[in-house]
């Protein structure tokens, strides 16, 4: 059975139309890639899984549950979790902390919640960060804390919404090895997004692409890459003509 | 079981915090045996009463972040409670206390609901709003004496435990030092509650919050209402303390802003925060009042001094003393690291 | 039907012209509102201090108080212009905590500032052009010309204003700052300057419909709270930033706080007995920002400039 089902959802801000008519499975454990340009729509789409945002037409639902009308918090206590683009390290929260925060949606008590984030800590490789601030780790660590944070609370299935950005190469890899981790060691359902195409590549049982707020192709990762539309959608028809040369020499 | 050690527990803090606040603590206890002024007195319990104030306001303004310009009506509801309940059914104080306490969060929960819906400038606007509403009422309630107030009948028997009448003000010194202790172990716990931790994360950012299940509308609410409980509890001892209350003195502007101003000077967000600022504050608005309105004749400067000084720390450290504070130490430590 | 016809009538002319002052109050407090996002605790006193200058300078100058409006102008510029560059500035780069704090300390510095000069007696006018004067326009309708006078300056600095705004290339500028600030320094616009210029506006606007009400309001270091209220309301109801807005709104509430006389007039003609809301007149304006924040944020009229 899906884990999560999308259904012709729909989002409308005043005459923008941010995804049109979306429709896509994400089976229990898997991995799946939504990629697409900037602004293509990927943010967007997060916001109305996660609840953040009411959808404007369509359907969602969640380990057989209808989570259209729910609040973020609700969709995130039925096992729903996710990362943010944009991350701002503000605040007066230390590391370790802001761990606890994801940890006490499951319990109440400190001493759990403690355990726990270090726990998850440990598991992505930062325990030794506990103690800062996190406006004082390079960027690469924030976004394992954010990561912890959101694994913290327990989830089925992790919406990631471009971990990679701004990270160098190493960085990227050592990500994708986490990540890889995260889903083969605690069978976490991964729903990621990357307007670079190499991690979605790398670890993607199937891909979904988005372009101007629809979706323009489904399939393999390998697949999906050689179709002319995503290839148009993301380097212009120029390149089109080029690939299909190609493939013709 | 384990908020009770909570409360106990200040080991996240350096040794040298809570040196000071032992010392503070000693302090405290044995002020009333130190020879002092009954000027000293009065500052000293404006003080306890100032800090439970501010710890209070420090649950929604420190920890959650939300700049609460409104309290006021709860003290009067506080105060109001007490000196009615005692002045027309001969009810202790220990009974009205807690009755008004309820009163008041009752009163919260219904203002915090449409309340929170509201962020920033707009959210500290209503909140003062609220606050004049309920005072307007009070001051044409005939029940509640209107404008004129209520007065509390000095019983016979003195010192009167159950209606806390004393005619030395040490008794009532150590009564709210009692409470000053409880509330700031209670505060203790709070800060390492799940709501505590919740709350410090919608300061931080109110989606990311959400995300992780926290729903925050009503994790704002519960932190209003602790706020609420605190300021109702002192706005009750202050009628029992002053024997006199009206709407002018127990729930105007002026008080509202000088609690959030208690945490926000001292270190909104910090357990010892209000301490400090009802510390410094206090001490200054009574003296400064003193020297240059009594004694020079030049009522206002003080309050222009004061004025002033609250326009610089707004504009230097908006993280009030203890920011200032924790700056000077971090700095220390990057020396000492260094070299 | 004696009795309640001409108090009607009375409420809504007084209410009207109030309401014209409300709004010259609140001009000042949106045109900043507009530029820069921060809530100013010292416009009451601001308005405070037009007063006093008014009420001070006539019989030093001796000249009608009429005249000294132009001073309480540049006064009031003045003032914008100290509190900006002075303070507020500095408070901008803090988070809204310290706005709130810094606004709020200089509303108590300005306060006690007057206290310390004028005393806490509260002063009013009592000579001039327009103190004293009044015409019948109808059936025990007054018309006060202290009032007729403020009305018509509150219109004409209006549009003064809404000239400057939007005819002016300075007010284009200051549109454009407060439409994106990155964008309008990138322009070579100097966004300080402009902030500036919002404040030297706001005072001057506010400090005038000082000049205007210290003729039929008594004036003591403490008035300006409640206008402070009455602005934030006037703000809110019209839409944080609109000039138009504020302009209605103003009318608005003074329509309002005018009303509680014409309902106990009806419950005195009714035979109701003596209860009064009048002393609930202000409560109404609180009432109003709350509701209004809560149910339509973007305020009555739904108009962002
Ligand atoms: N809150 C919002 N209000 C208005 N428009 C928005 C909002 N969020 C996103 N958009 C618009 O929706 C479109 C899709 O944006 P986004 O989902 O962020 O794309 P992506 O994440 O694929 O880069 C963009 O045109 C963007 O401007
Ligand atoms: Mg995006």
């Amino acid at each position: 059975m899906a884990l999560l089902e999308v259904t012709e959802v729909s989002k409308e801000f005043g005459g923008l139309t941010a995804n049109q008519d979306i429709s896509f499975c994400l089976d229990q454990g898997e991995v799946l890639g939504l990629i697409g340009p900037n602004g293509a729509g990927k943010t967007t789409l997060f916001n109305c899984i996660a609840g953040h945002f009411p959808v404007t037409r369509g359907k969602i639902v969640f380990d057989g549950r209808d989570i259209t009308p729910l609040k973020a918090f609700d969709v995130a206590r039925l096992g729903l979790a996710r990362t943010f683009q944009i991350f701002q390290a503000s605040g007066d929260l230390k590391v370790a902390e802001n761990v606890m925060v994801g940890a006490f949606m499951r319990t109440g008590s400190r001493r759990q919640a403690r355990g726990r984030a270090e726990a998850w800590l440990d598991f992505l490789e930062i325990a030794e960060t506990g103690q800062y601030m996190l406006s004082e780790l390079p960027v690469a660590r924030q976004k394992r804390v954010a990561l912890a944070t959101a694994l913290a609370t327990e989830p089925k299935l992790l919406l990631l919404d471009e971990v990679a950005a701004g990270l160098i190469r190493a960085e990227i890899e050592g990500m994708v090895t986490l990540l890889r981790r995260i889903h083969q060691e605690k069978g976490i359902a991964l729903l990621l997004t990357e307007h670079v195409l190499e991690m979605v590549m790398a670890l993607s049982h199937r891909v979904i692409v988005l372009e101007s707020g629809r979706k323009i192709a489904e399939g393999e990762p390998q697949a999906v890459v050689k179709d002319p539309e995503v290839i148009r959608a993301y380097l212009g028809d120029h390149f089109v003509k080029r690939a299909g040369e190609a493939s013709h020499a | 079981m384990e908020a009770v050690r909570n409360a106990f527990d200040f080991s996240d803090f350096p040794r040298l915090d809570l040196w000071v606040a032992g010392g503070v603590l000693a302090f405290l206890l044995v002020f009333p045996a130190l020879p002092h002024s009954s000027f000293a007195m009065t500052i000293m319990i404006q003080f306890l009463m100032f800090s439970l104030y501010g710890m209070g306001w420090n649950t929604i303004g420190g920890y959650a972040g939300q700049v609460d310009l409104g309290k006021a009506q709860y003290n009067g509801i506080g105060a109001y409670t007490t000196a009615v309940m005692m002045v027309r059914w001969d009810v202790p104080f220990w009974v009205s206390m807690p009755v008004g306490m309820a009163l008041a969060v009752g009163w919260s929960f219904i203002i915090g609901y449409p309340l929170f819906r509201l962020k920033g400038h707009y959210f500290a606007i209503a909140t003062i709003a609220t606050s004049l509403i309920l005072k307007d009422v009070f001051e044409v309630w005939d029940f509640v004496g209107a404008a004129k107030g209520m007065e509390i009948p000095i019983r016979k028997n003195l010192p009167d435990f159950l209606y806390l009448q004393f005619k030395q003000d040490y008794y009532y010194y150590y009564i709210l030092l009692a409470l000053f202790l409880v509330g700031l172990l209670y505060l203790n716990a709070f800060r390492h509650s799940r709501l505590g931790f919740q709350l410090r994360a919608i300061k931080d950012n109110e989606d990311v919050a959400r995300s992780l299940g926290i729903d925050a509308h009503w994790c704002k609410i519960k932190a209003y209402a602790v706020a609420t409980a605190f300021v109702a509890v002192v706005g009750s001892f202050h009628a029992c303390y002053n024997f006199n209350i009206e709407p002018e003195d127990v729930m105007s502007l002026d008080l509202s802003i000088l609690i959030a101003m208690m945490a926000l000077l001292g270190g909104a967000g910090s357990l010892w925060g209000p301490i400090i600022g009802a510390a410094i504050l206090v001490p200054l608005k009574s003296y400064l009042g003193d020297w240059l309105g009594a004694s020079a004749g030049l009522v206002g400067l003080n309050l222009v001094i004061y004025g002033g000084i609250i326009m610089l720390i707004a504009a230097v450290q908006p993280r009030g003393v203890w920011g200032m504070v924790e700056a000077a130490l971090a700095r220390r430590r990057g020396d000492h690291g260094a070299a | 039907m004696e009795t309640l016809l001409p108090e009607l009538l009375r409420s809504l002319v007084s209410g009207l012209l109030m309401g014209m002052v409300f709004a010259l109050v609140a001009l000042g407090l949106t045109v900043i509102f507009g530029v820069m996002d921060i809530v100013n605790f010292a416009h009451g006193e601001f308005l405070m201090i037009g007063m006093y200058t008014t009420l001070v300078t006539a019989p030093f100058l001796g000249v009608d108080p009429t005249l000294t409006l132009p001073l309480a102008g540049v006064v009031g510029a003045a003032l914008g212009l100290a509190c900006y560059f002075g303070v507020v500035q500095f408070l901008l780069r803090g988070p809204m905590v310290a706005q709130l704090l810094g606004t709020f300390g200089l509303m108590l510095v300005l306060r006690n500032v007057a206290l310390l000069f004028m005393g806490s007696e509260p002063r009013s006018v009592h000579k001039g052009w327009l103190v004293g004067q009044s015409w019948l326009v109808g059936p025990g309708v007054v018309l006060e010309s202290t009032k007729l006078a403020a009305a018509v300056l509150s219109i004409v600095s209006f549009v003064a204003v809404w000239w400057l705004i939007r005819r002016t290339k300075t007010g284009m500028a200051l549109t454009a700052t407060s439409l994106d600030k990155e964008g309008a320094r990138y322009v070579g616009i100097s966004t300080e300057r402009m902030n500036g210029l919002s404040w030297a506006i706001g005072g001057a606007s506010v400090a005038i419909a000082g000049g205007l009400l210290v003729n039929f309001w008594p004036v003591d270091p403490n008035v300006g709270l409640l206008f402070t209220m009455i602005a934030f309301a006037t703000v809110a109801l019209g839409g944080f930033g609109s000039i138009r807005g504020a302009f209605l709104a103003g009318i608005l509430i003074g329509l309002i706080v005018s009303l509680p006389t014409v309902w106990d007039a009806f419950i005195r003609f009714a035979g109701l007995g003596d209860f009064s809301i009048h002393s609930f007149k202000y409560t109404f304006v609180y009432i109003i920002y709350f509701l209004i924040m809560v149910i339509r944020p973007q305020g009555l009229f739904g108009w962002k400039q």
